[in-house]
């Protein structure tokens, strides 16, 4: 197949697609609720049992505390990733406070809070 | 010798298909309200992954071509290119995929390459091609290279290679449910392949097929789909990055961050290169066999059902050590 055509059909495809599917709401991030934050970490980590879940206001976060140590799940994408909190930084960031894990397939992630639970999430993060 | 024969590449020339056969899965799911999920972000990564592939073919595909033409001028057999030799050279390098792709998860040097294409965690037709960037850092190429001594030409060997590849394709959906069982005892299909794609303790390390899921039952890696088992696609340990730069190399990163830290013996560094994915010099990570049996001790009557016949009982913080 001539390069030009190719080129063509792949970002053209690309394009069209990606359009497609935002149009039609398929970017929509998760929405979590203190259940689904719950059964979302034993889906990421079935030895784990759960103390207690802090949800995020706007249900996109959610900080666990297990048997085993403090955890975070967030929203990604339709999905959702969680990270023990084990090797991380964290900083203020003006919508809340930004996650920082020191891993390569996992950066960061912001997590968005209001005044009050910045305080209360700072306290969970830093209980000494 | 014959060196001037020309195949298409049927890869490229599929790339239409591929995309209306997305298009048709994703009218298909929003009409009938079931049979998968799309996810904008999750979907771009995939078809960047795709086209980085072509690319990367592109670019370091030579080094492949070049290494299967030396051999090509050493051997002294050539089998011609007939349909018959075709078939068989179809069939031979369906079974050098079943075991390249066996290595591509058991070996962590091969799973850099490879573990890109679980990484999303959907598992749509645009999964399909969210395809490595380094897979000629992996050296596979080599398991080729019986085919070629044996008198298969290079070009011939690579045409049906991709015509593999374009038959994977439209397995990687939920959309079929079940094929004709005389169809799913001979062929690899959706069903084969979403246990394949599961992060269940089940599923790890099962149904390496390319096109025939035979080599799987003949060598024992077969576990079929499970009604009360729904498969969760993805990676044990999701990544958190939609970004294919971050996606296509991540592994690699992990490799040398583990192999390079202080106080290891070298015996430990080649095993975080090479060693199945899962090792850890002082037990902190589990491998796919601590993993079901961790999963067994939660599910004891699991035990003996498919996916967890050979298990044995194995502590969960066992140091891997004999990996």
């Amino acid at each position: 197949m001539p390069l030009e055509i190719l080129l063509v059909l792949v970002v053209g495809g690309i394009a069209g697609i990606t359009a497609l599917l935002h149009l039609t709401g398929r970017s929509r991030l998760r929405v979590l609720s203190a259940d689904t934050a719950r059964a979302e970490w034993v889906r990421h980590f079935p030895d784990d049992t759960i103390i207690d879940v802090t949800l995020a206001h706007d249900g996109r976060a959610a900080l666990l505390r297990t048997e085993t140590g403090p955890g975070l799940l967030w929203s990604f994408g339709a999905d959702t990733v969680a990270r023990h909190l084990r090797d991380f930084d964290w900083i203020d960031h003006p919508e809340g406070i930004e996650v920082q894990f020191h891993d390569f397939a996992t950066p960061g992630v912001t997590v968005r809070l209001d005044e009050t639970e910045r305080r209360h999430w700072r306290h969970l993060l830093e209980p000494a | 010798m014959t060196d001037q024969i020309s195949f298409p590449d049927v890869v490229q020339w599929a790339v239409p298909f591929f995309i209306a056969a997305i298009l048709a899965e994703f009218l298909w799911i929003a009409v009938k309200g079931r049979g998968g999920r799309y996810e904008t972000r999750d979907a771009v990564t995939s078809l960047i992954m795709g086209a980085g592939n072509i690319a990367s073919g592109f670019l370091l595909g030579f080094i492949a071509y070049g290494f299967f033409m030396w051999l090509w001028k050493i051997t002294p057999l050539d089998l011609g290119t007939s349909i018959p030799v075709i078939i068989l050279c179809f069939v031979l390098d369906d079974l050098r995929y079943y075991w390249v792709h066996r290595f591509g998860h058991r070996i962590r040097w091969v799973w850099a390459s490879h573990v890109n294409h679980h990484s999303s965690q959907h598992y749509n037709l645009t999964t399909a091609l969210r395809q490595t960037w380094t897979y000629t850092f992996t050296f596979m190429m080599v398991v080729r290279a019986p085919l070629i001594l044996l008198g298969f030409h290079p070009a011939m060997v690579l045409f049906c290679g991709g015509l593999n590849l374009i038959y994977q394709f439209w397995i990687h959906t939920e959309a079929i449910g079940k094929m004709p069982r005389w169809f799913e005892a001979v062929m690899n299909t959706p069903s084969h392949h979403r246990a394949h794609h599961g992060r269940n303790a089940r599923y790890l390390d099962c149904n390496y097929a390319g096109v025939f899921i035979i080599w799987d039952k003949l060598f024992g890696t077969f576990v079929p789909e499970q009604e009360d088992d729904r498969v969760d696609y993805g990676l044990v340990h999701n990544i958190g990055t939609f970004n294919p730069l971050r996606v296509a190399f991540h592994e690699w990163v992990a490799i040398w961050r583990d192999a390079t830290q202080p106080g290891l013996t070298l015996k430990q560094r080649l095993a975080y290169c090479f060693a199945p994915p899962g090792y850890s010099h002082d037990g902190s990570r589990h491998s796919s066999e601590q993993i079901k049996a961790g999963h067994l001790s939660r599910h004891p009557e699991d035990r003996g059902t498919p996916g967890f016949e050979h298990v044995e009982q194995k502590l969960p913080n066992q140091p891997a050590e004999q990996a």
